[in-house]
């Protein structure tokens, strides 16, 4: 068997007094895919920023090809990380983001046309249809993602270590990055692929090494390992039942919201649905469907045109967040970092953001709060050791959490969620899941966006599924399958019409 | 119109000029490019040059004022440039703000054969004007020097409040010093005050926390005087010493008229100097009458015998 | 349920948070620093001095704090103060005819000074909110508008109140309490109260929340705009309180008046540990840097050691440090 290309010996990493990595080795041949797997906080952030030289090792020593490097000289090497939060100057375009720092020039002058030029053959070469004078910010979450594979491919790529790459795409765009990393992998390229998505894993490694509180588990070939085995070496025993049994709401169940004609200019036409009491409803689709901005358009987030919304029967007037929030409607965004925490301020400060006015009326009383909190982190498993910490700090899987208990400080009667579990680990999924049956079941509607078809077979009690801005079918009972769904997402099947698709 | 004709003498420095060519009838342009009013006394160079430009048009029917203030050296330049292109000026009277950054834009209007009558601030190269009229820096220092002297009896200690650090304020401190020198007189203490009244209570609060003896200020600057008054009255030490501002501002001139002891003199640099710059190149212009190539006025000395004529309850200085 | 491992975080440093007590220790040092230049330093007349003086721009300074943590800049103060004495001014002069020249006048200019200040304020809060032009714009147009019309008010010159109103005003600068002048009561009062806001109030969380992330703020109910807007006129009060205190202590205002005291304000307020880019307000912070930066100037004033043409480049050194100071040890991870 090949020499690795890449190795590291007994790698430990200390934060001050905390340990997070023990002794791990860890390595990756040329031309193989390796993947990290491991629940959140497991270390694997850790010991991936420790191999591409963005943080030093406590104790033991990093190879290539058999000569130890040091942080500094990762990236001389090709040794290039991909975070889950890309690192593109979002305002140059993409040929500029593909050179930034180190742009070709001609004398003092940038060189502008071999850059257009070598841009274009390298994205070529990947089968990347994207234009090498689009701005990145005009560009799609996975386009980026390919410009930041690009980015990486057009110097001397040896080892390519991806965080999360699929977290953000959609099932046909991640087939388009698996065949990339398989063109990679062909010309010699050591892959380190990180991710949740186990039947993933599966499919593009070739190895697959576990991580569990900082302590290297095993690593086998991917090929002796069922993903049940691999879920089992991460969280140390067996997971059975990652979703609870459904629970739907008997039929009479009154309808808590009801959805009219809405339009959300350059985004969604005509939508209409209705949610039960306690109910889970499933929103499915492609990226870009309109689900969310949907939603937000329901909650006043977005202008929206036309449309009606009546609580419990009765029209109400929402035009922003404060007024949803008084129609005891709650919102847990997507976009977890960018609208739904403040990173760099304390967990009770995020915590009651929202319902403030439910903590004082003059001044805040601060022991309520601090009650809350303590509540929170009990309730909802929020880990953290010191609470003092800014939410930034936390896993995306605790930050989640810490969102969920944000949002429900109002008390809503209904929830809407959008990708509850996007980036988390197997073990707080599950969490989240009950946690959802549990508000159904306690009389809370509960809407689920999400782009994890999984999810939505398991949780929803009935899906509704969008296509280019227009719900094309709402499914009930056994036509909740993944075939179904992706037709009607596809527009394979399903009308403007709203029909029930049963079966 | 309120001038001080009283305080001009004419320094016989040069020639007469001959009378302008026969312009009467034609109507003459003067451009006036001033600075702004940031403090008092341009605040008061504002207000002179208004009513000169109000008067001489009532006057003289064929004469146009075109007045313009600018806040700064670069502004004041532009301010050239657009007389001459936009307003065609036959004239230009001007009071740099800065004598070197704006010897080269005057020179290009004059090389456009316009009459240049230059205020206050002298060009690094006088040739470019035709005329001068302008306060006398050094004198203003000297006189003051000497007052200080005089009333001290030759000795006694002094805390100096300088304006902001241009030519202007140099020539001023430059000569007071060279005045003291060989008198008993000390100066205890000297920092910028920038011609304004907060900068003056604040220097002078510190100067009276620092020095427990001071027997006379020399604010240089009324604006300076009157937060100094304040900040000495506030001490409780008005007994101790006594101020002397300069430029002749109305509320300080009051205080000479009625004899405060606080504030027995001040030193004429009058603001009005501009409208007098103003009406004589006028008359040079219209009425082609033959003028002195330099005016020069002198740094008077006000005291309660001769307060009363120089003061002038309109003027906003 | 079980088992991830617990989350690694940790606060950045445990013990001592420089970013918290910088401003402190540059104000001790400094302090030290004056005593070793001039044991007059401490003497009580100095030190009432130099916070007396410091009130104006402290008490601006607060107001500051709130608009740039809500992550806006408000460039207008200082002209925005000399038109509201301007403004005051003229007001009491007029209206000595009917009121007299006792107390009732005086409150009259304070309440003139008070409405145009608010007015101001709301005006710059509107520009910014409902007409979403970015405040460093709204503010630096306000600010030429406010002080060339206190020019216009003056004809250029110096507006000078009437000296029989003059007298009556005069204590509420040069008079006080126990030996401590109005102007630092007043001072101690706002700073106290801008504090609790700051911390306390679910208005002062909102300002923090929209200056880390205004999105944020909008997806969890916050009223952006309205609490801009508040941020705004709380400025504007800030600056009324301000002039207040400033207007008998010369009794006059002219163009020059409150000239720079933007920048100086926004000075303290960064001394102070408060982030420019916004998210996080520390009201103490703002005051020990309003007092600060009057020290160096007090400490320059004491000495005779440094030639006067220095000043500037001292001041500039020992703001650069003072920041330092505390940047230093936050920036660590």
């Amino acid at each position: 068997m090949a020499d690795p290309l890449l190795s590291a010996e007994g790698i430990s990493r200390r934060f001050g007094p905390v340990q997070v990595l023990f002794g791990v080795d860890f390595d990756v041949r040329a031309g193989e895919v390796h993947a990290l797997i491991g629940e959140n906080g497991a270390g694997k952030s850790t010991l991936m920023k420790i191999l591409a030289g963005y943080l030093e090792a406590t104790e033991g020593t990093l190879r290539f090809a058999g000569r130890p490097y040091g942080a500094g000289g990762a990236e001389d090497l090709g040794i290039v990380l991909i975070h889950q939060e890309f690192n593109l100057a979002e305002h140059l375009t993409v040929e500029e983001n593909v050179f930034l720092g180190r742009e070709l020039r001609r004398g003092f002058l940038l060189d502008r046309r071999a850059m257009r030029e070598r841009a274009h053959q390298v994205l070529g070469e990947l089968e990347c249809p994207v234009d090498p004078a689009a701005r990145v910010r005009d560009l799609s979450v996975s386009e980026r993602q390919m410009v930041e594979i690009a980015k990486a491919a057009s110097r001397d790529l040896r080892v390519l270590i991806m965080d999360e790459p699929t977290a953000v795409l959609t099932k046909s765009e991640s087939a388009v990055l698996f065949r990339l990393i398989r063109r990679l992998k062909d010309q010699g390229v050591a892959v380190v692929y990180i991710s949740h998505k186990l039947d993933e894993v599966k499919e593009i490694s070739d190895r697959v090494t576990v991580l569990r509180d900082g302590h290297l588990i095993a690593t086998q070939s991917t090929g002796d390992l069922d993903q049940d085995a691999m879920a089992q070496l991460m969280v140390g025993r067996a997971i059975s039942d990652m979703y609870p049994p459904k629970d739907p709401p008997p039929a009479d169940a009154p309808v808590v919201l009801s959805v009219e004609g809405v339009t959300v200019p350059g985004w969604v036409r005509d939508a209409s649905f209705d949610l039960r009491r306690g109910e889970i409803l499933g929103f499915a689709g492609l990226v870009g469907a309109g689900r969310t901005e949907l939603m937000e358009g329901i909650l006043g987030l977005r202008r929206r045109t036309a449309g009606t919304i009546s609580r419990d029967g009765a029209r109400v007037r929402i035009r922003n967040v404060g007024d949803a929030t008084a129609a005891g409607i709650a919102y847990l965004t997507e976009d977890r970092k960018g609208k739904g925490l403040l990173l760099g301020k304390p967990l009770r400060e995020n915590l009651t953001l929202l319902a403030l006015g439910r903590f004082g009326r003059v001044l805040i009383d601060e022991r309520a709060e601090e009650a809350a909190l303590e509540r929170a982190v009990r309730d909802f498993d929020i880990r953290v050791r010191d609470p003092g910490v800014p939410a930034g700090a936390l896993s995306g899987g605790n930050q989640q959490k810490l969102l969920l208990a944000k949002t429900m400080q109002v008390e809503p009667s209904i929830v809407i969620i959008d990708e509850p579990t996007r980036g988390i680990d197997v073990g707080t999924k599950r969490q989240i899941y009950l946690f959802l049956h549990d508000l159904a079941r306690r009389g809370i509607a509960v809407v689920v966006i999400s782009s994890e078809m999984a999810e939505i077979i398991g949780l929803a009690h009935r899906v509704v599924v969008m296509r280019s801005g227009t719900i094309t079918g709402i499914l009930e009972g056994a036509a909740i399958e993944e075939n179904e769904i992706v037709r009607h997402a596809t527009g394979l099947k399903g009308t403007d019409r709203n029909a029930v698709v049963s079966a | 119109m309120k001038r001080r004709l009283g305080v001009i003498s004419a320094a016989m420095a040069g020639l007469l000029l001959a009378p302008a060519v026969g312009v009467a009838q034609e109507t003459v342009k003067m451009g006036v490019s001033i600075p702004a009013a940031t403090h008092g006394w341009t605040g008061g160079l504002n207000w002179h040059a208004q009513q000169a430009e109000k008067e001489l048009e009532e006057r003289y029917p064929t004469l146009d004022v075109v007045l313009v203030s600018a806040s700064d050296a670069a502004r004041q330049a532009n301010d050239l440039e657009d007389l001459v292109s936009i307003h065609n000026i036959d004239a230009l009277v001007i009071l740099p703000f800065e004598s070197a950054p704006l010897t080269d834009p005057v020179r290009q209007v004059k090389d456009q054969g316009k009459f240049v009558t230059v205020v206050d601030r002298g060009l690094t190269d006088p040739g470019i004007q035709d005329l001068y009229v302008a306060g006398n820096n050094p004198e203003m220092g000297q006189v003051s020097a000497r007052y200080i002297e005089e009333k001290l009896g030759g000795e006694g200690k002094i805390v100096v409040l300088r304006g902001i650090p241009t030519v202007i304020d140099n020539q001023r401190v430059d000569a007071f010093m060279k005045e003291i020198e060989d008198s008993n007189i000390e100066v205890l203490g000297m920092e910028y005050a920038n011609w304004n009244r907060d900068d003056g209570f604040r220097v002078m609060q510190d100067f009276l926390a620092r020095f427990p003896e001071i027997d006379a200020v020399w604010a240089q600057d009324d604006d300076i005087a009157l937060g100094v008054i304040e900040a000495v009255q506030q001490a409780g030490r008005e007994d101790e010493m006594f101020i002397l501002g300069g430029a002749g501002m109305k509320d300080i001139i009051r205080r000479v008229m009625d004899d405060d002891k606080l504030v027995p003199a001040d030193v004429l640099y009058p603001p009005a100097m501009i409208a007098e710059a103003m009406e004589i190149t006028a008359r040079h212009l219209v009425e082609g009458e033959p003028i002195e190539k330099e005016y020069i006025l002198e740094a008077t000395l006000v005291t309660p015998e001769n307060a009363e004529q120089y003061y002038y309850p309109d003027s906003p200085f | 349920m079980q088992s991830s491992a617990p989350d690694t975080a940790r606060r950045p440093s445990a013990g001592l948070d420089l970013k918290v007590y910088g401003p402190f220790l540059a104000l001790a040092a400094l302090i030290l620093l004056g005593v070793l230049v001039n044991p007059v330093f401490l003497s009580p007349g100095n030190i009432i001095n130099v916070l007396t003086r410091t009130a104006f721009i402290g008490i601006i300074a607060v107001g500051m704090t709130f608009v740039i943590t809500t992550g806006n800049i408000d460039l207008s103060v200082g002209s925005m103060a000399a038109f509201a004495a301007g403004v005051a001014i003229v007001a009491m002069n007029a209206l000595a005819g009917p009121l007299g020249s006792g107390w009732a006048v005086v409150l009259a200019g304070v309440a003139v000074a008070l409405a145009f200040s608010l007015a101001a304020g709301f005006l710059n809060g509107i520009l910014v909110t409902k007409g979403r032009i970015e405040a460093f714009i709204v503010t630096l147009g306000t600010m030429g508008i406010f002080r060339s019309l206190v020019t216009y008010l003056a004809d250029g010159g110096t507006l000078t109140l009437d000296s029989t109103i003059r007298a009556t005003y005069r204590p509420v600068y040069y008079g006080g309490l126990f030996g401590i002048s109005y102007p630092i009561l007043l001072f101690f009062a706002v700073a106290a109260v801008g504090a609790l806001i700051m911390y306390r109030t679910p208005f002062g969380r909102y300002c923090a929340a929209i200056g880390s992330n205004e999105d944020v703020a909008r997806y969890s109910a916050i009223k952006v705009d309205r609490v801009k807007l508040l941020a705004f006129v709380f400025q504007g009060l800030c600056v009324a309180l301000a002039v207040i205190v400033y207007v008998p202590r010369l009794g006059s205002a002219s163009a020059t008046t409150g000239l720079l005291w933007e920048l100086e304000a926004i000075a303290a307020v960064i001394i102070g540990g408060t982030m420019l880019k916004g998210g996080h307000g520390r009201v103490w912070g703002t005051v020990a840097g309003a007092v600060i930066l009057t020290l160096i100037d007090n400490i320059l004033n004491l000495t005779g050691a440094i030639s006067v043409y220095l000043n500037g480049a001292i001041q500039g050194v020992i703001i650069i440090v003072a920041v330092l100071l505390q940047r230093s040890g936050a920036s660590r991870r």
